[in-house]
């Protein structure tokens, strides 16, 4: 009950961050340079047609004006219609969802494996050699520029090997293998700067529970480290890990705006830059509505599994 | 809470972090990473003797050689020279972004953990901008600002400020609680003495070790907008810009784009390392987190 | 008044590709089945052919939608849906004949109530609704035949309907009332829809229920006798060059367009994957802003115009590139020689020597370009060399294209220069130009308003090209339009499929697998 009512306070604390960010989104459009209605006439169309469109879109009104209607349709649940391509936010969403949430899930799959791994074996063989490459390989992946070393990675593994595909998305409906092989390659680039992040963050939560009297006591016990890894920092790891995946997962989401362009997969990340790109405004502020939506839903998850991997937590 | 951070132990122990600083491995080598990419920004002039924009038709597509040590680009400008130069801009940018990010998001942390009121207010519009993805944010305002230097600086420190709000108002909120700031209090400190005396020499650690990390993203970010277009236009070379430009002949004449990427990793890998030591030994509970 | 002598009054010579394809057809067997994928730059925005501008959404409109007449292989008005169209001596009368037993893809028969519906839906949603200002009343006497009268008369007028971009295609009757970007058209054309992933992927499928014109041998250019023999056809979004090139090179795409120049290398040597040039596809043009601050300066302007280097320009840019001084292309009836004296002078001096006549004084001179498309940035780069090397006071301004693009359609932004490609105007003649000359902002200047109303009063080809010279010139002597160069667009394609063409937009229709 007291986690519901929680719950409940929390989603109500949500709604004021969402109207700022509705409104930051508004005025952001708004003030951007260029004009949807020239996109759509296309720049060979006389002044009189772009007006007409622009009448017919509602650009023609004021500002305040525009903001108001915006919000009035929202209160409505609607989000509106993307000026560019006649189709409703949502949908758009709808479809562009998938291939991030794919592209994004297997990165976080390839991420947490690794990036733990990493980070446990750099805290098991502290101080040599081992802990110093790891560490090392860790900091390079958050050092490197994603869309670089994805361009770099296309020539080696699409062009010159011919081992996996260079662009394009296939949907989890036409097979799992190729839906994986379509993806591994931009997830894998997408993953490199959270495995980075997320070892060195394994690594000194290890650390921090390696030192730990019981531990101390167990390995005095004559129990293997290894099965004392595994037994109980491993799970007092997660503590720290969980508390990131929140972290981790808003990064992927914004690190795939960039893998997305390169890997032409039509995610939400593309969606958005191409929205912005031809001054789509109902789909730009839609969809960071709705990305906002999101985040904030991934972070209250965060925080309830968060009190059943480390009960010691509750709610104040 | 136990142990008070650094700065609160007498100012002798000032000297000692440095020490401590000094004998960190990794803050030496970042240190030193950051400090040879700085004065090769500074004394560009000196190091080269091409001009970054000047263009040479003749020399187009040269690969790395004795006279360009990383060839030439389609302009037939110096793909070194335009390195150099372009550290002066994307230096400035990671520089720019840290202060800027820092200054707002010092006042706005320690004025929410002061004063209680104002709170709600502040951290709300924080967590509304830390809804969007920071590059998203980053590509609205800097669209919207134009394409400058100027603009893309305010964008990139607008998504990076409720990070160092939200860092400072925590250690803020910690050293608030502690007995002797209390007493400061009771004994009728002015809010403002306590901000000056007590609140903001604590937070600099952690504030610290932040814009070093945000320093860091700031150079990576510069690189990602000038990829989708959006960051400081050419001809005045920065380490984006000339991948983004260079990016069509990524096989071909590999090194146009291949350098600058180079550059932007070793200059992040430099600052990375630098936030590793200050967080050792300025803030060793400070976790990984950004 | 009709004037059956006057029947067919079409321009142009036909049959270039139409032999062609058949002549080559009997050596390899055609036959239908396979699928195409191709990977082209950007993703299709738009369906309807009524209000489609973007090269990428023509390239599929034209698989499922047809106009009455349309643009043959020499880029001349062909019939299409019309079997003829009767011109009458005052040239203010068009009545076209339709041809019988045409149908949609939804089985319904194509007749003159369709084409009246359309062109009234033309009229209340294209952008290119001005087109149609001058009709005074549209008929449809029998099921068969389609009258058009124009309140003055206009030689050009069937030309102005073969264009392809904001195409006069024939929906059906009942879709008149459609707004303006639906995605649920239905055409006359080949192929039709199967499936739209907006912003990703367009599927196209054949559509048995297409009748092609047998009148004809084959195809010709976007009109003409049309077999589809692939099943499907699916246009990718790819934005990335790389990616697009890796993607032909793994597999992953059948035919990719636009292939940056210098990465055309990348290809060489590769024995699955051909390169194909197609020139010319647009020209590179420096738009000079005719009422903004020191650019109201002919000598200014004439200035810049000396400055402009092509070569250099085109191969910083890395395109496959022609010199060409004309605003027409080589193979068009209009190309003229007339503004060579101000093409490609490359000359320092002469710019600083006319700055000096216009008593240039170090005014600032805003140079506007997208970051977009890199020809454009990197021609723009060039020429702020250039112009600093002339001592004039440049400032480069980067924006991206949708910025550059609204502040060129309406002379915002405080731009003195700014440069733009031109396709569709080179390609097919004055009457598609006009729009394009209005970029420099002096869409009333005399010059172009009573040469154009000329043009259109004479039937005389010889006075219409005398009159286009005259535009010509002085566009390109007052600097108002400075011409860099003629540029190709590369595509790639392996070499799964048989008869593709190079073509202005695409075609895969009659292609086959080998």
């Amino acid at each position: 009950m007291k986690l519901l009512r929680r719950l409940a306070y929390r989603l109500g604390q949500a709604v004021p961050v969402i109207l700022v960010v509705a409104v930051l989104a508004f005025f952001l459009m708004h003030l951007l340079p260029g004009d949807p209605a020239v996109i759509i006439a296309g720049t060979e169309a006389g002044p009189e047609a772009v007006e007409r469109i622009r009448h017919q879109l509602g650009l023609d009104r004021s500002i305040p004006e525009q903001l108001i209607v915006w919000l009035w349709h929202l209160a409505q649940g609607d989000f509106g219609t993307s000026i560019i391509h006649n189709e409703s936010v949502l949908s758009a969403l709808a479809d562009r969802m998938p291939v991030t949430l794919s592209l994004t899930l297997v990165s976080f799959a390839i991420t947490i494996p690794v990036g733990i791994l990493f980070g446990v074996a750099a805290a098991k063989f502290r101080n040599t050699w081992i802990d110093s490459a790891v560490m090392f390989l860790a900091l390079v992946g958050v050092s490197v520029p994603g869309f670089w070393i994805a361009i770099l990675s296309v020539i080696l593994f699409s062009v010159t090997l011919g081992w996996l595909p260079a662009s394009g998305y296939v949907p989890l409906s036409q097979g799992v293998l190729p839906w994986l092989l379509a993806l591994l390659q931009p997830a894998a680039m997408l993953a490199l700067f959270q495995i980075g992040f997320l070892a060195r963050m394994a690594r000194s939560a290890t650390l921090d529970v390696l030192d730990q009297d019981y531990i101390r006591t167990a390995r005095a016990k004559g129990v293997s480290e290894w099965q004392t890894i595994a037994k109980h920092a491993f799970r007092n790891t997660l503590i720290p890990v969980v508390t990131a995946t929140g972290i981790i997962l808003s990064l992927l989401m914004g690190g795939s705006v960039v893998i997305e362009q390169v890997f032409a997969l039509p995610g939400v990340g593309r969606l958005i830059v191409q929205a912005i790109l031809t001054r789509d405004y109902p789909m730009v502020q839609g969809t960071l509505l709705a990305l906002a939506f999101m985040f904030v839903a991934i972070n209250l998850m965060v925080d309830i599994v968060y009190t059943w991997v480390d009960p010691r937590v509750r709610y104040d | 809470m136990t142990e008070p951070p650094a700065e609160l132990l007498a100012p002798r122990r000032r000297f000692q972090v440095l020490r401590r600083l000094a004998r960190h491995r990794s803050f030496r080598i970042g240190f030193v990473i950051v400090v040879l990419l700085t004065l090769a920004a500074i004394f560009a002039p000196l190091i080269t003797s091409f001009d970054p924009t000047a263009m040479r038709a003749r020399i187009r597509f040269r690969p790395p050689q004795a006279a360009y040590w990383f060839g030439t680009d389609n302009f037939g400008r110096d793909v070194f020279t335009r390195c150099l130069y372009g550290a002066r801009l994307s230096l400035s940018i990671g520089l720019g972004v840290a202060l800027l990010s820092g200054l707002v998001g010092t006042i706005a942390g320690i004025v929410s953990a002061q004063y209680r009121r104002l709170d709600a207010v502040i951290m709300r519009l924080m967590d509304g901008l830390m809804a969007f993805p920071a590059i998203i944010l980053a590509i609205g305002l800097a669209a919207a600002m134009g394409p400058n230097i100027g603009s893309l600086i305010v964008a990139l420190s607008v998504a990076y400020i409720p990070r160092t709000a939200r860092i400072v108002r925590a250690s803020a909120l910690v050293v608030r609680e502690l007995e002797f700031v209390d007493a400061a209090r009771v004994s009728g400190a002015s809010s403002l003495r306590i901000i000056w005396k007590h609140l903001l020499p604590n937070c600099m650690g952690p504030l610290l070790v932040q814009l070093t990390f945000d320093f860091a993203y700031a150079i990576l970010a510069e690189a990602a907008l000038s990829f989708l277009g959006i960051g400081p236009p050419p001809p005045a070379p920065s380490w984006g810009n000339i991948i983004a430009e260079g990016r069509d002949q990524a096989v071909e004449s590999w090194w146009i784009m291949f350098f600058p990427g180079l550059a932007i990793s070793l200059a992040t890998l430099g600052m990375n390392l630098l936030g590793d030591g200050l967080r050792d030994v300025l803030d060793p509970r400070l976790k990984v987190e950004t | 008044m009709v004037n059956p002598r006057r029947t067919a009054l079409l321009l142009g010579t036909a049959l270039v590709a139409g032999g062609l394809a058949v002549a080559s057809g009997p050596a390899m067997a055609q036959k239908k089945g396979g699928s195409l994928v191709y990977a082209n730059v950007s993703a299709v925005g738009t369906m309807d052919p009524h209000v489609a501008n973007a090269v990428a959404d023509l390239e599929t409109i034209h698989h499922v939608h047809e106009g009455l007449v349309a643009m043959g292989e020499d880029y001349a008005a062909k019939p299409m849906l019309a079997s003829k169209v009767d011109i009458s001596p005052d040239g203010r009368t068009f009545t076209f004949s339709l041809r019988k037993g045409v149908k949609f893809s939804n089985g319904k028969e194509m007749t003159a109530a369709d084409v009246l519906a359309s062109y009234e839906r033309y009229k209340k949603v294209s952008p290119n609704a001005p087109a149609l200002a001058d009709v005074a009343a549209m008929e449809t006497p029998d099921p068969y035949t389609f009258i058009i009268k124009l309140n003055k008369p206009n030689s050009l007028f069937v030309e102005v309907m073969k264009t392809p971009t904001y195409s006069f295609s024939i929906l059906p009757a009942e879709q008149k009332d459609k707004p303006a970007r639906d995605g649920d058209l239905v055409g006359t054309g080949p192929y039709m829809v199967a499936e739209w992933a907006r912003d990703s992927h367009l599927v196209l499928k054949r559509n048995d229920n297409y009748v092609a014109d047998d009148s004809a041998k084959g195809p010709d250019g976007y009109a003409g006798k049309k077999t589809a023999y692939l099943d499907s056809i699916r246009y990718n979004s790819v934005p990335e060059a790389n990616t697009r090139i890796a993607a032909i090179q793994s597999g992953g795409a059948d035919f990719i367009a636009t292939i940056p120049g210098d990465l055309a290398k990348r290809l060489k040597g590769n024995k699955d994957v051909t390169v194909m040039s197609v020139i010319p596809f647009c020209q590179a043009t420096f738009i000079q802003h005719a009422k903004n601050g020191i650019s109201t300066n002919h000598y200014v302007r004439q200035a810049v115009a000396a400055l402009v280097d092509a070569e250099e320009m085109m191969e910083a840019a890395g395109q496959v590139w022609d010199r060409n001084p004309s605003l027409m292309f080589k193979p068009s009836a209009y190309h003229t020689t007339v503004g060579a004296p101000w093409y490609d002078q490359k000359s320092v001096e002469k710019a600083k020597a006319l700055l000096k006549q216009g008593n240039y004084a170090g005014e600032k001179i805003v140079l506007e370009t997208n970051n977009n498309y890199a020809y454009m940035r990197d021609s723009s780069q060039v020429l702020a060399e250039q112009m600093k090397k002339a001592g004039m006071n440049v400032e480069l301004k980067m924006v991206d294209w949708t910025t550059n693009a609204g502040d060129m359609a309406r002379g915002t932004g405080g731009w003195n220069i700014t440069i733009t490609g031109l396709c569709s105007g080179p390609l097919l003649g004055p009457q598609q130009w006009r729009l394009s000359l209005a970029y420099a902002q002096n869409p009333d200047d005399p010059v172009v308003t009573d040469g154009y109303a000329k043009m259109f009063a004479t039937t005389d080809f010889a006075e219409r090209k005398r009159i286009w010279d005259g535009i010509e010139k002085y566009f390109l002597e007052e600097g108002y339009l400075v011409k860099v160069a003629d540029i190709a667009d590369l595509r790639g394609m392996n070499g799964k499929f048989a008869n593709i063409k190079p073509y202005y937009m695409q075609r895969f229709w009659d292609v086959w697998v080998k």
